[in-house]
This record gives C-alpha cells, sequence and structure tokens, in this order.
C-alpha cells in the first residue's frame, strides 16, 4: 500500500479511538480512495491518491463526522461544565483562605486535601486547584453523557445579573480619582519613608508614635503599600484596556501579598499592651479583605470562563 | 461584504442527504457509485460525508451493508431495508408538507 495513504489511514484510525468498528470504517475509506485515483486519474499511484486524499480532508475532520453522534460530555452539559466548576472552586478557595488562616492542612474525604501551603506556594496551587475541580466535574458529566439515560442535573440559581456585572467591571479608568489615588499613594509612600510607619497610635504628627515594633512597621506598611500600588497599577493599565485580565492579575497579585503576609506573622506586633485586642482585630481586617479579594479573584474567572462559553456557542 | 451560505447549506444538507440516500438505495449501491451517481444528476455528495451518514442510517437498521470481496478491491454495497422504506415513505411526506407551506408562503409573500 502507498506509504501517503497508510499514514493518512492511521492517523484518522488514530482519531477514531478505539471502536470496534474502526477496521471496517478504514477498510472502507481505503477502498474508495483507491478507487477514486483508478477511475478519475487511469492509475493508483502516490500522485494520484495524494490528490485524492487531499480532497477527501484532513484525517481529524473526516475521523469526526464519525463520531459527531458520541460527544464525550453532551453540548447540553457544556454550561454545567463551568458553572459547576466554579461552585466547586469557589469552595475550594474558601478551603485555601480557610486553610491560611488556621494554619493547617485541610482535607473534605474523597475529593479535598489542601495542604498547609505558603502564600508563594498558594500561586501555583490554585490554579492546579482549577483544574482539578474542571477536571472532577468534566469526568461525572463525562460517565452522564455516556450514560445516555435523561438525567436533568440541578441548575443551580446564583440569581447574580452577569451581563450588568460585566459591564459594570468594563468602565474605563478615570482621570480625577487617579489624581487622588496617585496623591494619597505619594502621601502614605511620604510618611512611611518619614516615620518608617504608617500605622500610628496617635493621630499627632508633632509627636508621632508608632502603634507597631518597627520590624512589623516595616512588614505590614510594606504589605499595605504593595497591596494598595497594585490596586492603582491596575488602574492606570485600565486606562488602555478594559480587560478582566487585568483585574484577575490585580487579585492574584493581592492575594499572594496576603498570603505571605498571614502565613508569616510577626511576634508581638504591638509597641506596648493595649486593652483592645487589636491582634484579633487585625486578623478580622486581613481576612475580611482576603475574602473581598477572592471574591473578586473568582468573579474575574467566571466572567472570562464566560467569555470562553459564548465563543465556542458563536464558532459552533 | 456577502454572508458565506457554506454553515447554512451544511445545516440544510444534513436532512436532505439522509433522504437523498433513502431514495438512492432503492437498488444495492457502493459509496463511490453513489458519489458518481449524484455527480452526474449535479449534485456534489460530500465523500467524507456519506459514508458516516450510512454507517448511521445502518446502525439504525434502515439500510443493509454488505461486502462485497469477489473482486479486486472489497467494496461495501447497501441497500434499504424495510424499516427505511417505512421511515423514507414518512420524511418524505413531510418535506412534502414543508415544500407546500412553503410555496404558500412565499406566494403570500409575492402579494404583499
Amino acid at each position: 500500500m502507498s506509504e501517503r495513504l497508510e499514514n493518512y489511514l492511521e492517523e484518522i484510525s488514530h482519531y477514531l479511538g478505539t471502536g470496534k468498528e474502526k477496521q471496517e470504517i478504514l477498510t472502507e475509506i481505503k477502498s474508495h480512495i483507491m478507487e477514486k485515483a483508478e477511475r478519475e486519474f487511469g492509475e493508483v499511484t502516490e500522485s494520484t491518491l495524494e490528490r485524492v486524499i487531499d480532497a477527501y480532508g484532513s484525517p481529524r475532520q473526516v475521523a469526526e463526522k464519525y463520531m459527531e453522534d458520541y460527544p464525550i460530555i453532551a453540548p447540553t452539559f457544556r454550561s454545567h461544565l463551568l458553572r459547576y466548576t466554579m461552585i466547586l472552586f469557589a469552595f475550594h478557595l474558601g478551603l485555601i483562605i480557610l486553610s491560611f488562616f488556621s494554619k493547617t492542612s485541610m482535607a473534605v474525604l474523597p475529593f479535598f486535601y489542601i495542604p498547609r501551603i505558603e502564600s508563594f506556594q498558594a500561586l501555583f496551587y490554585l490554579p492546579m486547584a482549577f483544574v482539578y475541580d474542571l477536571g472532577l466535574v468534566g469526568i461525572i458529566l463525562y460517565f452522564v453523557t455516556q450514560s445516555r439515560k435523561d438525567v436533568r442535573l440541578p441548575w443551580p440559581k446564583l440569581k447574580l445579573n452577569w451581563p450588568k456585572i460585566i459591564e459594570s467591571r468594563k468602565t474605563k479608568s478615570k482621570t480625577i480619582p487617579l489624581i487622588f489615588m496617585l496623591l494619597g499613594y505619594a502621601a502614605l509612600v511620604w510618611i512611611y519613608l518619614r516615620f518608617g510607619t504608617i500605622f500610628f497610635k496617635t493621630i499627632d504628627f508633632q509627636r508621632t508614635q508608632s502603634l507597631l515594633t518597627p520590624a512589623a512597621s516595616k512588614w505590614y506598611s510594606s504589605a499595605l503599600l504593595g497591596l494598595v500600588g497594585i490596586a492603582i497599577a491596575a488602574y492606570v493599565i485600565k486606562f488602555f484596556t478594559s480587560s478582566e485580565w487585568v483585574n484577575l492579575l490585580r487579585s492574584a497579585c493581592q492575594l499572594v501579598i496576603l498570603g505571605i503576609v498571614i502565613n508569616r506573622p510577626i511576634e508581638n506586633p504591638f509597641v506596648e499592651f493595649i486593652h483592645l485586642d487589636l491582634q484579633i482585630l487585625a486578623n478580622i481586617i486581613i481576612a475580611i479583605v482576603a475574602i473581598w479579594i477572592a471574591i473578586d479573584f473568582l468573579k474575574s474567572l467566571i466572567i472570562l470562563g464566560r467569555r470562553v462559553l459564548i465563543k465556542e456557542r458563536r464558532h459552533r | 461584504m456577502e454572508t458565506d451560505i457554506s454553515p447554512f447549506e451544511t445545516e440544510m444538507n444534513r436532512g436532505f442527504l439522509q433522504v437523498l440516500v433513502l431514495v438512492l438505495l432503492e437498488k444495492n449501491v457502493y459509496g463511490y457509485a453513489m458519489v458518481k451517481q449524484m455527480e452526474e444528476k449535479g449534485y456534489a455528495l460530500e465523500e467524507n460525508t456519506l459514508y458516516p451518514l450510512l454507517r448511521r442510517l445502518e446502525k439504525k437498521g434502515l439500510i443493509k451493508g454488505e461486502w462485497d470481496i469477489s473482486k479486486d478491491r472489497p467494496r461495501k454495497f447497501y441497500l434499504i431495508t424495510k424499516e427505511g422504506r417505512d421511515i423514507r415513505a414518512q420524511l418524505l411526506r413531510i418535506w412534502q408538507t414543508q415544500n407546500n407551506i412553503l410555496n404558500h408562503l412565499l406566494k403570500e409573500n409575492q402579494n404583499v
């Protein structure tokens, strides 16, 4: 048999997978190609076969036509794939944040195990968790599809007006708020450079008294400046683009900074004993900010996911 | 810019091709011969679409395929079954009705 034809059939065979009818399909295609080459060009040669094969279509395209009736995941479940993954990932993310705060590993058997991780590890762990959730939902939907039963999957209504949310996030940055932000940020940086902290016990600049020890001042002031700096940088970038990737990247970077702060606390950060347990208050504030940013991060992921889904639908 | 007709044509051909094959297979024919037969009648039958369709119809029991290995090259011949004839008759009735509706609506449009 011609090498070209052999390669062509082998490639189709590869795309067809392991179905029991595979050999018969290939024999039929081979017979058709040989006959067409002979009848239309008078002889079966490498070059005539080449022409017939080119007209027959690419191996992938040919194989796909045999598999139209056997989707891996039913088209009706594609929206479920994204929504279920997002719900699962939200749960997963919640556990990761909880694991940060409690500084312990967590397990929800048999599906989740979140080891006690440092913030930098979390940067790699988050995408991995997302892929895991996507895979888990994908496997379940695969089995539901293959069972060919009329299964009605629950469709949780989140009661969120996504078009409105997406539109609100598309708004371009404005100059006046940016000027105020930059001025405020410059003032914060100046205060930090001048006094070595941005956390004061009193607001009397004549007799400044830091709330935190020098080491804690440096650590927490830098973190706060980092968080605000990232937010301003994202705001500046949004002058040029309304891409959701900017929001996603901003939230991811801020989560990393918060992760570092949470994972490397400074022992006895306050200069003196204060009746109000400031440590608890500080932890609550950090937790609220972390959850807020995490929700924003999730929103960006959902918006980007929805965009992929809509694009896919348009192409179909 | 002119709209590309091909995706609409593919969609339209899907149903048509099914009926066409059921009509063609009143006689014992193999794939390549079907393509040529239709080519002579001025219809370009896509070969890579025809074979998967034949396989689907065979699985549903509407046509029956049999390999002929007596010649130098094996060929699979197809023939319509009794079930296939029943389905074909129903499909042709549907097609007739759809055709009538379309003609009726087009006539109405002309009078507007």
